[in-house]
């Protein structure tokens, strides 16, 4: 299953309405995809926004997904810890992930390579997205534990995600 | 650019407005000053008061905004908007007539010792204008309550930059409840029409 497919599937599969993104190359075309499968799409400008849109959406009885690179997650760090954690504001976030492998850019490194361990400090629980497994699954999975719970719950992707599924 | 009139206006006065004008609205005030007022003048279910992330109140009324029909007022401040002023554009894109900025422009960070803030080098009225927002620059009471009917009546989102006098109130109001209360009550007075 290609992995726009499985995205689509899971958001389809939970009730998610709302996609607040930050595109990258890679995010990009999943976007264009989100759109023509007619889920309500947000750009923002900065990536912490997106923390406030998707809370208000879910004030109006919607449920909303985070897309964004793990530079732009890093940007969400004070609305994350002060909005989404104490409060239990519920999305999921599907993140590109930076710094690891194959990464040519330091400047990805510190908070893309170290992004598990900064939102583990932040108490928001994360996952790598595992290419082997079944990738709808992982991303309903993530759904249904943010919303039922409600709670933030990111999934971290390899870029190379879509050559690996 | 911002010069603020001798008789600036009184915020809680104009949050009272607010409440009388639209009485159904919800209302998400910004941290410090505009929740404290929010809370001391009528602790409404439709009230949702931001007690931290500062510069994503505007956010999250857009978010609401896409997400109901009935109308949004947010309470922002000078200092939380400066913050993120890139959200003008987003609410721009979407502009959504349910929507309905108003800026506490006191040019102080009240809520940590009014310490000022930059606005005075920015026309935040004109700042809006430029996103295509509908703004209104005003400095008075008086003012306001004609711009806020107008913006309300106005067929897309639209923001009031309200000069007011730095204030805090003597004592801060109690609100004696969990984050989850006040979140859900939120949240179930808003589907009361879904």
């Amino acid at each position: 299953m290609d992995w726009h497919d499985a995205v689509v599937d899971a958001f389809n599969e939970r009730d998610v309405e709302v996609v607040a993104y930050l595109p990258d190359s890679v995010l990009a075309p999943l976007i264009e995809r989100l759109e023509e499968e007619s889920f309500d799409t947000v750009l923002v400008s900065r990536e912490e926004e997106a923390i406030g849109v998707l809370a208000g959406a879910w004030f109006g009885g919607r449920r909303g997904a985070l897309v964004c690179q793990t530079s732009g997650l890093a940007n969400t760090f004070n609305a994350m810890g002060s909005f989404t954690v104490p409060w239990g504001i519920p999305f999921v976030g599907l993140v590109t992930h930076r710094g690891g492998l194959g990464e040519h850019n330091r400047a990805q490194i510190p908070a893309g390579y170290g992004m598990p361990d900064l939102l583990g400090a932040l108490g928001v629980r994360n996952r790598q997205l595992d290419s082997a497994l079944d990738v709808k699954s992982q991303i309903s999975r993530a759904a249904e534990t943010a919303f039922a719970t409600e709670d933030a719950f990111v999934l971290l992707m390899d870029p190379k995600l879509g050559e690996l599924a | 650019m911002s010069t603020y009139p001798e008789d600036a206006a009184d915020q809680y006065r104009c949050i009272e407005l607010v409440l009388e004008t639209t009485p159904d609205a919800a209302v998400i005030s910004n941290l410090g000053t505009s929740s404290w007022s929010l809370i001391d003048i009528e602790d409404r279910e439709r009230n949702f008061y931001m007690n931290g992330a500062m510069g994503l109140t505007t956010a999250t009324a857009l978010g609401l905004a896409i997400s109901t029909d009935d109308q949004v007022t947010v309470l922002d401040g000078d200092g939380s908007l400066l913050m993120s002023l890139g959200v003008l554009s987003t609410v721009a894109e979407r502009d959504p007539s349910n929507l309905t900025i108003v800026v506490m422009n006191n040019g102080a960070f009240e809520t940590t010792g009014r310490q000022p803030t930059l606005s005075k080098n920015v026309d935040v009225g004109a700042v809006a204008a430029d996103c295509s927002l509908e703004s209104w620059s005003v400095g008075s009471t008086e003012e306001f309550a004609d711009a806020y009917a107008a913006a309300v009546e106005h067929d897309g989102a639209a923001l009031i930059d309200l000069a007011v006098e730095p204030f805090t109130p003597e004592d801060y109001p109690s609100l004696d409840y969990a984050h989850s209360h006040i979140k859900h009550r939120f949240r179930t007075a808003m589907a009361g029409d879904r």
